[in-house]
């Protein structure tokens, strides 16, 4: 189990990571959310000793990383794809890591195997596509058979085969205890995989939840109602706390208000209802919604940024 | 430690360009050496058979300076890489111990450069007396106390300023900077000899170059390079420590 105190990064005059307290647990995948620069990649770096924090800790089985006497057998990380030496091959990279560790080398071809790079292991990594290095930095970050896995931004540069293995390979880690943080910007992804989401903005944590409490809180949720007498019912919802909008379809979306209770209320004043849906956001808006105004790099110009539309 | 020596060591023979550089850096410095012994009539104004053997060993193992310079240049570019390349990354998460993983790529430089030193000037000399006995001279003997002080003595050069390109390099994070440091160091005695007495006085016996000659006995006697043998290896021991430190030190402190 990691744990991480008070952690706080700050270069020069910009603070990196403020006072940033949480547990990652085992047995669950982490997805690690947030704009960029909001301290995602710093926080993990801090975990792996990379970075120094300025304040706080970050203990693994209450100890600090440096002090593990085989580290990469409790935590593996993917920090950067690219960050391998281009003139060595696949299986050169993990042998080397290997020796490093004192990991038996016969584990370098089990990973080849296992990340699907069995039938290049002997060319160079210069001569691999991004979708390759990231497979080989997730072999590295296994190699280990760590009881933690880091990955950041492992999703970067695979194609389709990929992201579905990355899928079905960190839900199996977590399946077998093993603790996954991952860091991606494809929230369809994160939805899709992470049980729960930790999400950062310009290094304050702003949440700490699984998907489905993250929706519960969210402003974005609400119930879609289609109704014979608009008007009575918003009188009678207004009156238990909904806060309602009509659009031009003279649908009303409800907010503060369970479906069930909507359903009640309509039932005593015999209104008939010609739709009652719970509406939940995606993770991307509850994601938005959440970093709104939190953000240290937004577009200005004219070019579509990831995740929006342009108004 | 073991495990990131190993490790070390396969970073620098995995790479096809380190077997062929260290290959290309024996060949060359062999054959620099050869160039230097047997042109004494157009470098130094006399004839190689005017020369005692002891002369013609000495021109021959100038090859051990192109050596060094050459060593410098592939341990600045071998360790640089873990910057440019990034693979720190994955070094630092394999051993975040750095004070441990720097050990390990000194210790591995300094097996590296002591091979290399012993071969190159075994075979240095083994060439110094082709070339004796092509002149007709008499064979090089290391019985003979002052051509084993300078055998000796001279294997000490691409170690030290190896050892040096690795503190210098890390403490730098580029090649170039580790490169330019032990160039500097080198040429720094050329420049101070340009300065009066009291000046190299002062600066002289502090180079590294000045116990290096002492330690081969070609530092002229009397002068301000002369040093004595335990004061010689003294100081460069404390060259090699204060750098290290100040490698480490930086190196503990740097956020990556």
């Amino acid at each position: 189990m990691i744990e991480i105190k008070n952690l706080t990064k700050t270069f020069k005059d910009k603070i990196s990571v403020n006072q940033l307290s949480l547990i990652i647990h085992p047995g669950v995948v982490t997805g690690f959310l947030g704009p960029n620069g909001a301290g995602k990649s710093t926080t993990m770096k801090m975990i792996l000793g990379l970075t120094n924090p300025s304040e706080g800790s970050v203990t693994i089985d209450g100890q600090s990383y440096k002090d593990l006497k085989q580290p990469i057998s409790k935590v593996g990380a993917l920090i950067n794809g690219d960050a391998v030496n281009p003139k060595l091959t696949a299986k050169q990279h993990l042998e080397l890591i290997a020796a490093a560790s004192g990991i038996p080398e016969k584990q370098t071809e089990k990973m080849l195997i296992e990340t699907g790079l069995e039938n290049v292991k002997h060319k160079q990594v210069n001569t691999f596509s991004l979708g390759m290095k990231q497979r080989l930095g997730i072999a590295t970050a296994l190699l280990g058979n760590p009881e933690t896995v880091i990955l950041d931004e492992p999703f970067n540069g695979l194609d389709v085969d990929g992201i579905h293995w990355l899928r079905e390979l960190t839900k199996k880690l977590a399946q077998n205890g093993k603790a996954v943080l991952i860091s991606s910007h494809l929230m369809s992804e994160m939805q899709m995989i992470a049980d729960r989401m930790i999400i950062l903005a310009q290094g304050n944590l702003i949440a700490d939840m699984t998907v489905a409490e993250l929706a519960e809180t969210s402003l974005g949720a609400y119930v879609k109602v289609r109704c014979e007498n608009n008007e009575e019912l918003i009188s009678l919802l207004t009156e238990k706390g909904a806060d309602i909008k009509q659009n031009k379809n003279k649908e009303l979306h409800v907010h503060h208000l369970e479906m069930k209770q909507i359903g009640l209320l309509a039932k005593e004043k015999n209104l008939a209802l010609y739709e009652l849906t719970k509406v939940q956001p995606s993770l991307e808006e509850l994601f938005v919604e959440l970093t709104e105004g939190k953000m240290d790099y937004v577009s200005t110009g004219t070019t579509p940024v990831e995740g929006r539309e342009l108004k | 430690m073991k495990n990131v020596i190993q490790a070390e060591h396969k970073k620098i023979f995995f790479l096809r360009f380190s077997r062929v550089y260290l290959l290309f850096t024996i060949g060359i410095s062999l054959v620099a050496g050869f160039i230097f012994s047997v042109t004494t009539h157009v470098t130094q104004g006399r004839a190689i058979t005017d020369l005692s053997v002891l002369e013609v060993v000495s021109a021959n193992m100038l090859g051990i300076d192109l050596a060094s310079i050459l060593l410098i240049i592939f341990t600045g570019l071998s360790i640089s890489r873990e910057f440019t390349a990034e693979t720190i990354y994955s070094s630092l998460t394999v051993c975040p111990d750095r004070k441990k993983f720097f050990m390990g790529k000194y210790i591995t430089f300094f097996f590296l450069s002591i091979v290399l030193s012993v071969l190159l000037i075994a075979l240095i000399y083994l060439s110094s007396q082709v070339i004796l006995m092509m002149n007709n001279m008499d064979a090089a003997n290391l019985a003979n106390a002052d051509i084993r002080q300078f055998v000796l003595g001279i294997m000490v050069m691409p170690v030290f300023y190896c050892l040096l390109t690795v503190a210098a390099t890390i403490f730098f994070k580029s090649s170039g900077g580790g490169i330019a440091f032990s160039i500097i160091v080198i040429a720094f005695p050329a420049l101070i000899n340009m300065f009066s007495d009291t000046v190299q006085k002062v600066l002289l016996p502090i180079m590294p170059q000045s116990a290096i000659h002492s330690l081969s006995g070609t530092a002229a006697e009397g002068s301000f390079e002369a040093l004595g043998t335990f004061t010689s290896i003294g100081l460069l021991l404390l060259w090699l420590v204060i750098t290290s430190l100040i490698a480490i030190i930086s190196f503990q402190k740097r956020d990556f």
